[in-house]
């Protein structure tokens, strides 16, 4: 038996949601960047995750399921706003800005849900080690 | 004779159900751990378990101990509000967890208190 029972399982989900907050840094930071190495206004990008579970056959019970994995990290390509602002550089010839398709309020949710899973996770790292205590303790 | 006492029936359900508790702490570092993954169906000790021990319970001494099995298995009950089917709820599951991690200590507790009754009857001594 693995004497921290879950711990290979919070490991994963605490990297997924680590690169998750790591995006939404990027994100929030580039929210006003109006070029990028590209040549366009900076575009958001998304994490997602993939449950791994793996399923033994002909037992009817789940192995010992593991946690989530970082998918890949899509670029959001719908179009920014843009605004008229013609003494901006990256102004075209209507005096329109495009801006980067950035939402703060959706990244600051985005980041408080990633933060929350985050303790979550680290709770759940607490009570194994506490409970791996106990049963040191068994017979004492 | 110390095998007797060890293999009594009471002894041998606290060591199951500390295996369960274990695997059930795995359960929910697992739902926990998939919060926020797409689809995902929180994960439990299979129902079957808390049948089993009351079967055991009801009658005891029919069925020996050693045939009950904790098991995982996804639980499809739960009903899900997200829009994406996955149906754990991150304040269920961290009250489960607080609950199983006293459960286990208590069944440690226990499982020490078993032990210590026969260093007892061996030394003579209260420690």
């Amino acid at each position: 038996m693995n004497i921290l029972p879950a711990i290979a399982v919070t490991s994963s989900a605490l990297d997924a949601e680590k690169t998750r907050l790591e995006v939404i840094g990027q994100n929030i930071a580039n929210a006003h960047t109006t070029r990028g190495p590209d040549g366009v206004p900076y575009q958001r990008r998304t994490v997602t995750f993939e449950a791994q579970l793996r399923q033994v056959a002909g037992d009817g019970g789940l192995s010992l399921a593991s946690g989530p994995r970082v998918a890949g990290i899509v670029t959001d390509t719908t179009p920014g706003q843009a605004i008229y602002n013609p003494a901006h550089p990256h102004a075209n010839e209507q005096g329109m800005v495009e801006m980067p398709n950035v939402n703060l309020s959706h990244e600051m949710v985005d980041l408080i849900t990633a933060s929350r899973s985050y303790e979550a996770n680290l709770s759940v790292v607490r009570t194994a080690r506490q409970m791996a205590q106990r049963a040191l303790q068994i017979g004492r | 004779m110390i095998d007797h006492i060890l293999a009594r029936e009471n002894y041998e359900i606290a060591k199951k159900l500390l295996d369960a508790a274990a695997l059930r702490q795995e359960a929910i570092a697992t739902n926990l751990a998939n919060l926020e993954t797409p689809g995902f169906k929180r994960i439990d000790l299979a129902p079957d378990f808390a049948q089993q021990l009351a079967r055991l319970s009801g009658n005891p001494g029919s069925t020996s101990a050693d045939s009950l099995q904790p098991k995982l298995a996804e639980d499809r009950l739960t009903q899900s509000l997200r829009p994406d089917g996955n149906n754990v709820s991150l304040d269920r599951e961290l009250l489960e967890m607080n609950r199983n991690a006293v459960e286990y200590e208590f069944l440690t507790q226990y499982a020490s208190d078993s032990i210590r009754r026969l260093k007892t009857a061996i030394t003579g001594r209260v420690q």
